[in-house]
């Protein structure tokens, strides 16, 4: 018992600290400036960004991938790791679902916020074309949304009944709230059989639901005829994409979280040397495929092929392909390899490193392939041939990752970053275990 | 005395100042040029139809030219004996329009058989007045298809209606009506021979709507005739075929017409996830009713 | 106890299946609703009219497309506008062997469709495919494909293609997503970013037929709309009143045929042919033809070049395609 107390000071939510409060108002700050951004941007149109006639999509589209790809951490962390049954994955599942919600819900605002008439959104519902990618995006958004809620709030009900226990006398209103939110949970047999058996449900559905996410992400370009876009390879080279992504967001998070709430005891030294080699393992799948989507057509060079890779290799876009590809994907692989490497700090490192490069990547793969369409760019100001983006773009998108952040922030702030419940049953089993030997 | 002469001096000095107002305002009519309006008519002739003018006014402002709409013009024809005024006709925004009349037995002809047609225009603010003069003979064009080898040939004769005597070395156009411009068929230049005949091959294969073909035996803008058009509609066109995928499911049809391919799986896809999201949710329900 | 913890149990379950199903199904019957509300009509009234024009051309045309000169409220026309001009293919043929860029297509189109962005709708570009062969003048505009990917993509239905060829944009419906832009391989539609100042054409349409503000995928641009994307639509606007399309009749040269494939026949205003000769005679070819788009748009290669291909430098402007007031 005495340890069950400890477990449950070490693991419930506590105040923010002063840096909490700090970093909270600084994500809120950045997210009121983006919010006037996009106010101006609604009222003068988007010629307040920098995209034109040819880079028709900019970072709006990239950001929105990005979210997306991120969006993947919850099926790798609960559902593949689930299905290998590895047992270390306790403590990190319910950070890998706070992540997933959060990247899902500002991927669906993101995309909105591209949409130069957001006051015909209803027009996607009520005119909807199934031959359209962007109705399967539409279709399949809100799904994976749903999934990824019940995801998270599954588990977390025995959570949140022990959370209103423990803040009965300290907290009455905290403790109100979450014996709300935990729908009466008793623990009972009944309960306990519907949660097991939906548990098992929702994590068997997300993964699927989330390999159709990234591939119908990936359909969104590989449905044109568009040099660069046009792979049969997209789907699976998105996916792969998606697992690195997600699993750099999550050990960032990941050691942020520990560092502040001191779970050292909890997130072990050994949790990182596995993410490591989690990571490793989706570095090198995303570098083989990096392999055929950029090396192999030098092989037949057609014009059209190597004219993009010119540009991504050598040309306009080669530090930011080259800073993307080396230092998102071959360095971190190089690195992890190394015990050494998959230690915490550097493992925060390699994991912030891979996250913004996932970020420029995406980047990579909207901008160049717009600016060298079949026929050559002629007839439009000098300006057009080029694109970065411009002071609204940046601050709406700063708003965004503000946004995720502050969503993972105050979730991770009101509910237990570690799962409660099981981390105690796993607990009393090693005692047990223990014990009997 | 003196004053009294002096008083009609003044009363007819009086009397002349509107007179010499006219003559300022005369001057002043003088000074404000008018533009002049050029009409350009087209008589033609429909066999077995109706007889029109196309009038087009058109006006030289500033060394530019302009459409004149919206004026009034007059037709008569004149005759030996006298101008029998005929109707009028309003040019539309475009500054042109058509006068039609039922046939030629409306007008009169003088004593050589020719048809004089005058268009008075009176004027108005911006217009100098102007009148306009065409003359013309009738003819006759008879007009048939016929078929010889499988080839299918129009012939048509040109004659004079009062003497019945052919007319040679006249340029017709044989071609069939399409929706902008006629297509041509035959020679260049088809004249007809001594007979006032001249025989035209249409080509093979030429499409029209349910096999029907609109033919036009025309004799363009003769200086003599005017513009005579016989029609003759022939069975002989090869049937449309409509190839539009309009009423098929394509990935680019409306919604209506989806594949049923993505009409089908999909749906239960989406319906079969849907579902369990909804048992999901139930059972969130059922625990905390427990 | 058990038994009727049991018995609740299923009580539950029963109730809570029935609630699930007819959530289910009163979801599908509320969208098959709303989409039913909603729906275009595939049908047209089938009834012709036969009027005529002002220069006195007798025209056929359906009677659902009479408006007549009050307000008609737009959902009279809306099905007959998607569907178009039966027994009907419209098809363009430009002799490549005739431009010498001399832009007046462009103008034309530009002003008779009010475009003040920096697009414009009609491009004449400047080509040569490898050092060794000629170069030449393309003109290019919408190539109203028979397998348009801009249609395919559309989520909303904005842009649909119609029993007569055309593609054309119902800019009230568009959403500005822009996915139709990145999926045109021929690059040609234009998007408004800003709001387009296109001072004029609130006169031209005052005094035109229509008499209202309202904006007709049959005449694009008139007016354009913030956040929706535009391109040429062939002038279905022209074509319903017997003219050709002001490129068409603009160009000094000759070079842009107009006319309906199933009649087999092509103008220029002043020479007319069979399609299928001058195709067959001049080996005409579509652009990209590879890709499967199936164009409406047919080129003839610049052989026995009527004019130097170096005469139409003069007029070149890399950087503009729309003149814009001083």
């Amino acid at each position: 018992m005495e340890n069950y107390d400890k477990l449950l000071n070490d693991l419930a939510p506590k105040k923010f600290s002063k840096l909490g409060v700090i970093w909270t108002s600084f994500l809120i700050l950045v997210i009121i400036i983006g919010v006037i951004a996009y106010i101006d941007q609604l009222i003068k149109g988007q010629v307040v960004t920098n995209m034109r006639d040819y880079a028709l999509w900019g970072i709006y589209i990239s950001n929105f991938v990005f979210f997306v790809a991120t969006s993947f951490v919850g099926s790798v962390a609960v559902a593949i790791l689930r299905l290998s049954d590895k047992k270390w994955r306790t403590p990190i599942v319910r950070i890998a679902e706070i992540i997933t919600l959060a990247s899902i819900a500002m991927a669906g605002i993101t995309i909105m916020i591209d949409m130069a008439r957001p006051d015909r959104l209803l027009n996607l519902f009520v005119h909807a074309r199934l031959q359209s990618p962007i109705t399967w995006d539409v279709i399949i958004i809100p799904t994976f949304l749903a999934v990824s809620f019940l995801l998270l709030y599954f588990p977390l009900l025995p959570d949140l009944a022990i959370l209103k226990k423990y803040y009965e006398k300290t907290s009455p209103t905290a403790s109100k709230w979450y014996g709300k939110l935990s729908l009466n949970w008793t623990g009972s047999k009944t309960q306990k059989k519907i949660q097991t058996k939906s548990i098992k449900i929702v994590a068997l559905l997300i993964l699927p639901v989330g390999l159709v996410l990234q591939t119908i992400d990936a359909w969104l370009f590989s449905t044109t005829y568009r040099i660069g876009w046009d792979s049969t390879n997209f789907a699976p080279y998105f996916i792969s994409g998606a697992f690195v992504a997600g699993v750099g967001a999550l050990i960032t998070v990941i050691f942020v979280v520990r560092k502040f709430r001191h779970l050292e005891n909890y997130i072990t030294e050994l949790h990182f040397d596995k993410l490591g080699k989690l990571l490793t393992l989706a570095c090198l799948i995303y570098l083989y495929f990096n392999i055929n989507e950029y090396a192999l057509p030098v092989f037949t060079a057609k014009k059209g092929e190597l004219t993009h890779l010119d540009t991504l290799f050598t040309g306009h876009y080669a530090p930011l392909f080259w800073f993307v590809t080396i230092g998102g994907l071959l360095i971190p692989i190089i690195v992890l390899l190394f015990k050494k490497g998959r230690k915490p700090l550097p493992m925060f490192f390699i994991g912030l490193t891979v996250v913004i490069a996932s970020w420029w990547k995406r980047y990579v793969i909207v901008t160049p392939t717009l600016l060298h369409p079949f026929l050559p760019i002629q007839g439009v100001p000098e300006s057009w041939h080029h694109y970065f983006p411009s002071l609204h773009e940046w601050l709406i998108t700063f708003a965004t990752l503000a946004a995720a952040l502050l969503i993972i922030t105050v979730l991770v702030r009101f509910l237990p970053v570690i799962p409660i419940q099981r981390t105690a049953e796993e607990q009393d089993k090693l005692e047990t275990e223990k014990n009997t030997k | 005395m003196r004053s009294l002469l002096k008083i009609r001096f003044v009363y007819f000095s009086l009397l002349l100042i509107p007179f010499f107002n006219g003559i300022d305002l005369n001057a002043q009519e003088d000074e404000q040029e008018k533009n002049s309006v050029g009409l350009t008519i087209q008589y033609v002739k429909i066999m077995d139809g109706d007889i029109y003018f196309n009038v087009k006014a058109t006006s030289k402002i500033k060394k530019q030219f302009v459409q004149v709409s919206d004026i009034d013009l007059f037709f008569f024809n004149d005759t030996d004996e006298d101008r029998v005024e005929l109707g009028k006709m309003t040019t539309n925004a475009e500054g042109k329009g058509r006068f039609s009349l039922k046939n030629i037995n409306a007008l009169k002809a003088d004593v050589d058989s020719i048809y004089n047609i005058s268009i008075d225009f009176l004027g108005n603010d911006q217009f100098e007045e102007t009148t306009e003069y065409l003359s013309f003979k009738d003819v006759e064009i008879n007009a048939s298809l016929y078929n010889e080898d499988s080839i299918n040939y129009v012939t048509a004769t040109l004659t004079n209606p009062l003497t019945g005597a052919p007319i040679p070395d006249a340029y017709v156009d044989v071609q069939i009506k399409r929706m902008f411009k006629s297509l041509k068929m035959g020679e260049e230049f088809n004249v007809t021979d001594e007979s006032g005949t001249v025989i035209v091959p249409i080509a093979e294969g030429i499409p029209g709507l349910n096999g029907e073909l609109t033919i036009e035996v025309v004799l363009f803008e003769s200086d003599d005739y005017g513009t005579v058009k016989a029609i003759i509609n022939a069975p002989i066109g090869k049937q449309i075929v409509d190839e539009s995928t309009f009423d098929e499911r394509t990935m680019w049809s409306p919604k209506n017409k989806t594949p049923l391919f993505l009409l089908i799986f999909p749906n239960i896809l989406i319906f079969a996830i849907w579902g369990i999201i909804v048992y999901l949710f139930l059972n969130l329900f059922k625990i905390s009713k427990n | 106890m058990d038994k009727n913890k049991t018995d609740s149990r299923r009580k539950f379950l029963d109730k809570g299946l029935k609630l699930g199903l007819i959530t289910a199904i009163g979801g599908i019957g509320l969208s098959k609703l709303a989409t039913k509300l909603t729906a275009q009509t595939d049908q047209n009234s089938g009834d012709k009219m036969e009027l005529m024009t002002t220069d006195g051309t007798i025209i056929q045309v359906d009677s659902s497309e009479v408006m007549e000169m009050e307000h008609t409220p737009k959902h009279d026309n809306s099905a007959a506008i998607r569907e178009g001009m039966p027994n009907r293919k419209f098809v363009m043929v430009v002799d490549l062997a005739k431009c010498k860029n001399a832009l007046k297509c462009q103008v034309s189109c530009n002003k008779n469709h009010y475009i003040t962005g920096d697009n414009a709708w009609l491009k004449v570009y400047k080509m040569q495919e490898t050092n060794d062969t000629a170069p030449y003048w393309m003109p290019t505009t919408c190539q109203h494909c028979d397998k348009p990917a801009c249609v395919t993509v559309c989520p909303v239905d904005a842009t649909f293609k119609r029993r007569d060829g055309l593609v054309l944009i119902d800019n009230t419906r568009c959403i500005g997503c822009r996915f139709c832009m990145a999926a045109c391989p021929y690059s040609t539609r234009v998007f408004n970013w800003s709001e387009p100042n296109q001072g004029e054409i609130t006169l031209a349409l005052d005094m035109g037929e229509e008499g209202q503000h309202i904006s007709s995928p049959e005449h694009a641009g008139m007016p354009s709309i913030k956040g929706t994307v535009d391109k040429c639509d062939f002038c279905p606007h022209s074509i319903q009143n017997g003219e050709l399309p002001h490129c068409v009749t603009a160009c000094p040269n000759g070079v842009f045929y107009f006319g309906d494939k199933y009649e087999d026949t092509v103008t220029n205003g002043d020479e007319t042919f069979r399609l299928s000769k001058l195709l067959k005679d001049k080996a005409g070819y579509r652009l990209m033809e590879g890709l499967g788009t199936e164009p409406s748009v047919y080129y003839l290669p610049p052989v026995d070049r009527l004019v130097d291909f170096e005469d139409g430098l003069e007029q070149y402007n890399e950087f503009q395609s729309v003149e814009k007031p001083e």
